[in-house]
């Protein structure tokens, strides 16, 4: 089409102006893809390391145990129900757990402590148990004895190969009273569950709170963590009116909070570089428009029509900002995948709360492609209103004024 | 931990033992008072089935108390199976557990004194709390009214500004010739119906007429209640102070 | 002459000293932008539960025993309030207990406090949401939170009794009345924390004048490391936490939303810098006809530079201000007023009763840079190009 090849011609005819604006453009794109997803893969990862610790992404409960977390509200294990559950492909991992209160005494000591039983293997694959374990062995499945939070242990005095007596209130009334022995000690680096969890096979938690086959959740792992709210509804769905199905950013809102809140915060931010990005190819559109007042001027005078003359300069304007897009977002997506596989590694204070949580210290991107999709598309929007302005100047440019500089 | 409140006042039905005397009855204060004091004895000892009762479930458990006053009750719990041999005890202010399964007596914490006692719908902050309806309310005669074809007073009870009490008022059904409280009603301060309290099954007991089975009915949930029943009552033999010591916990059976 | 230069193309000129201007404008903005964001992340924890410092026996936060009072409360609370740098200190008197109603029993954590320095230090009395606060004529007094008011039915003018342990061991109950209802940040804390006066507390614990906590409040954020120093080295046998070891969750969230920040902030800059670099380039380049005349009709290639390097100096000093003006302006305006910055999610966030407003805050410490980097851009990319202009014959810069 004439038009086109005309318009690329007229591009490259003044490479330094295009080149310029060319970069406008794709400065903008590789830096908006960058913070995008920076700021996504940071949170993902966070949403990561403090999901995997113990609530998982989602979580299956009978419902109304939410509102009052008692024995009274669990569930019977089924292969039936894991079986649905599994059905969803977002599903990674699934473990049971019988999650109660019970009081932990030593020789002089007593503590409120939370008792959960699990399937040591399951647990595992999910919430990486076993590498928590700092003295002592793991637990296996069929043991009769207890994994036990450093800090609880250091509050009862006791340590690994140690005795425990736990009492509690057990499933429809029953009275819990046992005698454990300590198999491991295991360190959280959340204080929460450092100084007052337990761990159990679930088999001995069941016999012990006489609640025999019963649980209080399955805890899920996912392989596509953004797809968290979308896998919950739809296990909602097969699972039924009994069941509930919670996300972690019910079961722990305020970290949910935080992010939203910062999200919003981001916007803005967002909002000011648009901003300067806009500022920076206006302001080359500007200039070239100045410069090219003459040439139009001509074009118009010798005959060409405004309209083809405006959309030349679309065409022009859609070439440039279309190349410089493609150049930007080409040469961002190996940048963000580097960044993705070695990522950032923070330092000072964060590196500190970090470690003490027993996060890897690293900031991560996000390879999400629907960043750089968005993103593309956001630049190329702004640029293309852009041009609007020199097609503006076209339709108005009086040829006689034009000519005259 | 959201338990039903009704028990602390079953609770004092357990810890009581009754006495009849016929006596001249004036105020409605000193009815209520007489009907408190029969409740009370120097000690008792008593057999007694609780049952909890809910929709989906319930317990059975057979109970042996002993009580001196209102400062000191031994309880031992002799079935079913899983919990025989467990003891409570209570003195003045403080409870102690034993559990012969672990071999061990256990003072019981802060934190455990809202979990329920032993399944049922007592908590364990019940065996201590202790308000009197002599002198936590002031009283009032509302009526005459027949019950079971016996004559009786109804008494409104309002709790006095300083009482440690839940509740907005409570009216009480006794007896007039034996001074048997037949019929509470707990209401809260809006006039709700929270709780009634109904005794049956008048008999004779260590030749004292009592009530032996009692029902705590919750007004807003359905299918559900405790209920106590007393198989067996002796009332003023001798127990000695020393009984109620954590000593004495691991020889009961 | 650099000043006729400017004013011969003045749209060429204005494009300069506005990029300049928005340039600085945009640096400044995003700076106390992330000042007051910062801040705000803070200012929940801080003003509203934790505050800055919080001082107990090293016991006392093992169980909450509330025979482990703070020794000497009275006077380590005297002498803290007159530390430079404190700006107020509040005593608490904390213990577990229950809450029972006719309609059931929760499980509760009650703070005895008093009424002003609490009122102070952890905004009780704006969290209020219906009835009253702490009136001092009436006795035994509760003011609970909305959650825990709605799971027990609560209403101003309730009675409910309150059950605990004592110093001792034994277990005491008292009848109290809800004088008023409040909504926090941290709903699941609503659920848990009560308020009564301290007096009605010591009254039932037995503990005399004692308390278990002393909450300080800091005139400003960043002493915190230093005055905690000052207090531990004060009273070495006294807990003392900062609100970072008090709620380390939100201490790493408060972490990472910084980091992040500090990161973002470096991108902004490097926009920034393209766009000035991008408009000067532009720039230099329309001219390159004008320099090749002035060179063809004599002007020595050294002053060609200096005007060049004048006129940019000119125009960056021009737009300079304009920025600085609008931003400062602007900042002032959203600092008294804040900004909304939820977007969406306003009506969630508010259910939690977080502030979503931001307090852009003027970076005064981060200024100076600023400016550099938006004068150093300003030159370096006027630079270039005016040296490759210079190299041009001036026959080929005629023909363009």
């Amino acid at each position: 089409m004439f038009l086109i090849e005309l318009a690329w011609k007229n591009i490259w005819r003044n490479r330094s102006r295009t080149l310029i604006t060319m970069a406008a453009i794709f400065f903008a794109v590789v830096l908006s893809v960058i913070t995008s997803s920076l700021r996504d893969g940071i949170f993902d990862n966070l949403v990561k390391n403090i999901v995997s610790f113990y609530t998982g992404y989602v979580q299956v409960h009978k419902l109304g145990y939410q509102e009052e977390q008692i024995l009274d509200n669990s569930f019977a294990a089924s292969a039936i129900t894991e079986n649905k559950i599994r059905e969803n492909e977002n599903v990674s991992g699934i473990t049971p757990r019988l999650e109660s209160f019970a009081l932990a005494a030593s020789e002089n000591t007593t503590r409120g402590c939370m008792v959960a039983g699990i399937d040591p293997a399951k647990e595992d694959r999910v919430t990486f148990l076993r590498n928590k374990v700092v003295k002592g062995s793991y637990l296996k499945i069929s043991d009769n004895s207890v994994l036990l939070s450093e800090g609880l242990a250091k509050k009862l005095n006791l340590d690994f190969a140690d005795t425990i007596i736990l009492i509690g209130q057990g499933y429809h009334g029953a009275t819990a009273a046992g005698k454990f022995r300590i198999s491991g000690i295991a360190r959280f680096g959340s204080p929460e569950l450092n100084d007052r969890f337990l761990f159990m096979p679930l088999a001995a938690a069941q016999e012990f709170y006489s609640a025999p086959g019963m649980i209080t959740s399955y805890i899920l792992s996912l392989s596509e963590p953004e797809n968290t709210g979308t896998t919950a509804a739809a296990l909602s769905g097969s699972l039924g009116k009994e069941f509930e199905v919670l996300t972690w950013g019910d079961i722990i809102p305020d970290i949910r909070q935080h992010i939203q809140t910062d999200t919003g915060n981001a916007r803005y931010v967002q909002g000011i570089l648009y901003m300067l990005i806009c500022f920076g190819i206006f302001g080359t559109l500007l200039m070239m428009m100045v410069e090219r007042e003459f040439e139009m001027g001509m074009l118009i005078a010798i005959g060409m029509k405004r309209i083809k003359l405006m959309l030349l300069l679309l065409v022009e304007s859609v070439l440039t900002v279309l190349t410089g897009c493609m150049a930007g977002l080409l040469v961002s997506i190996p940048v963000v995948y580097y960044f993705s596989r070695k990522p950032l590694r923070i330092g000072g204070d964060t590196a500190e709360t970090y470690r003490r949580f027993g996060f890897e210290p690293v900031f991560p991107t996000s390879t999400d492609p629907a960043i750089f999709i968005r993103q593309g598309i956001i630049v190329l929007f702004i640029g293309l209103i852009l041009s609007l302005y020199p097609m503006a100047r076209a339709f108005l440019i009086n040829p006689v004024k034009a000519m005259r500089k | 931990m959201f338990q039903l409140p009704y028990r602390n006042c079953v609770f004092y039905l357990l810890l009581t033992c009754f006495s009849a005397y016929p006596a001249p009855a004036q105020t409605a204060t000193e009815i209520v008072q007489k009907a408190d004091e029969k409740l009370r004895g120097a000690t008792s000892q008593a057999e007694i089935t609780i049952r909890t009762v809910r929709p989906s479930w319930s317990r059975s458990m057979d109970v042996k108390a002993w009580m001196k006053g209102k400062d000191f009750s031994m309880i031992l719990i002799q079935s079913p199976a899983k919990d025989k041999g467990i003891v409570f005890l209570k003195r003045k202010k403080e409870v102690w557990n034993w559990m012969p399964v672990l071999d061990r007596t256990i003072k019981l914490p802060p934190s455990m004194m809202s979990q329920s006692w032993m399944g049922t719908d007592f908590t364990n902050d019940d065996l201590v709390k202790e308000s009197s309806i002599v002198h936590d309310y002031a009283h009032s005669f509302l009526r005459d009214t027949l019950v079971g074809g016996r004559p009786c007073y109804l008494i409104l009870m309002i709790p006095k500004p300083e009482a440690v009490v839940v509740w907005g008022k409570l009216i009480v059904c006794i007896d007039k010739t034996d001074f048997i409280e037949l019929h509470t009603w707990f209401f809260d301060e809006e006039g709700q119906l929270v709780n009634t309290m109904n005794a049956y099954d008048v008999k004779l007991m260590d030749s004292r007429l009592i009530p032996t089975r009692f029902e705590m009915i919750p007004a807003d949930k359905k299918n559900q209640k405790t209920e106590m029943i007393y198989r067996n009552v002796k009332y003023n033999r001798p127990i000695d102070d020393g009984f109620f010591t954590t000593g004495k916990m691991k020889g009961l059976s | 002459m650099a000043w006729r230069n400017i004013w011969r193309n003045k749209i060429r000129s204005i494009i300069i000293m506005l990029s300049i201007a928005v340039g600085l404008f945009a640096g400044i903005a995003v700076l106390a932008l992330y000042k007051g964001m910062m801040k705000a992340r803070t200012r929940t924890v801080i003003d509203s539960e934790a505050g800055h410092l919080q001082l107990h026996h090293p016991a006392f936060t093992e169980d909450y025993d509330p025979k482990f009072t703070l020794r000497n409360g009275s006077r380590i609370l005297q002498e803290i309030r007159r530390m430079e740098g404190v700006k107020l200190a509040a005593p608490r008197s904390i213990t577990n207990g229950m809450l029972a109603t006719p309609g059931g029993s929760s499980g509760v954590q009650i703070m005895g406090v008093l009424p002003g320095p609490e009122y102070a230090a952890s905004q009780l009395d704006k969290k209020l949401v219906e009835g009253k606060l702490f009136d001092d004529a009436k006795k035994n007094q509760v003011i609970i939170g909305r959650k825990l008011a709605v799971k027990m039915r609560l209403k101003p003018g309730s009675k409910l009794v309150l059950m605990f342990t004592d110093s001792s061991g034994s277990i005491v109950s008292g009848a109290f009345r809800v004088a008023g209802i409040y909504r926090s940040a941290n709903a699941p804390l609503d659920e848990r924390r009560v308020y009564i006066r301290m007096k009605d507390m010591n009254d039932l614990l037995a503990t005399g004048g004692a308390f278990h906590e002393i909450v300080v409040l800091l005139n400003s954020d960043e002493d915190v490391p230093r005055i905690q120093q000052e207090l531990q080295h004060k009273w070495k046998s006294a807990s003392i936490q900062s609100w970072r070891e008090i709620s380390p969750e939100t201490d790493l969230m408060v972490n990472t939303t910084n980091q992040l920040s500090y990161i973002l902030m470096s991108i902004i800059m490097l926009a920034l810098a393209f766009g000035i670099i991008n408009t000067m380039l532009m720039a230099i380049l329309e001219r390159t006809r004008e320099i090749g005349i002035m060179m063809a009709l004599g002007t020595t290639r050294l002053r060609i530079f200096m005007l060049v390097i004048l006129e940019t100096w000119m125009l960056t000093f021009a737009g300079t201000p304009l920025g600085f003006l609008v931003a400062w302006f602007s900042i002032a305006h959203y600092n008294r007023q804040g900004m909304d910055l939820s977007g969406m999610g306003k009506e969630l966030m508010s259910s939690f009763g977080y502030s979503t407003l931001i307090y852009p805050e003027f970076p005064a410490e981060k200024f100076p840079g600023l400016l550099l980097i938006v004068f150093l851009t300003a030159l370096v990319s006027s630079l270039l190009p005016a040296r490759k202009a210079l190299m041009m014959q001036p026959v080929e810069a005629l023909r363009r």
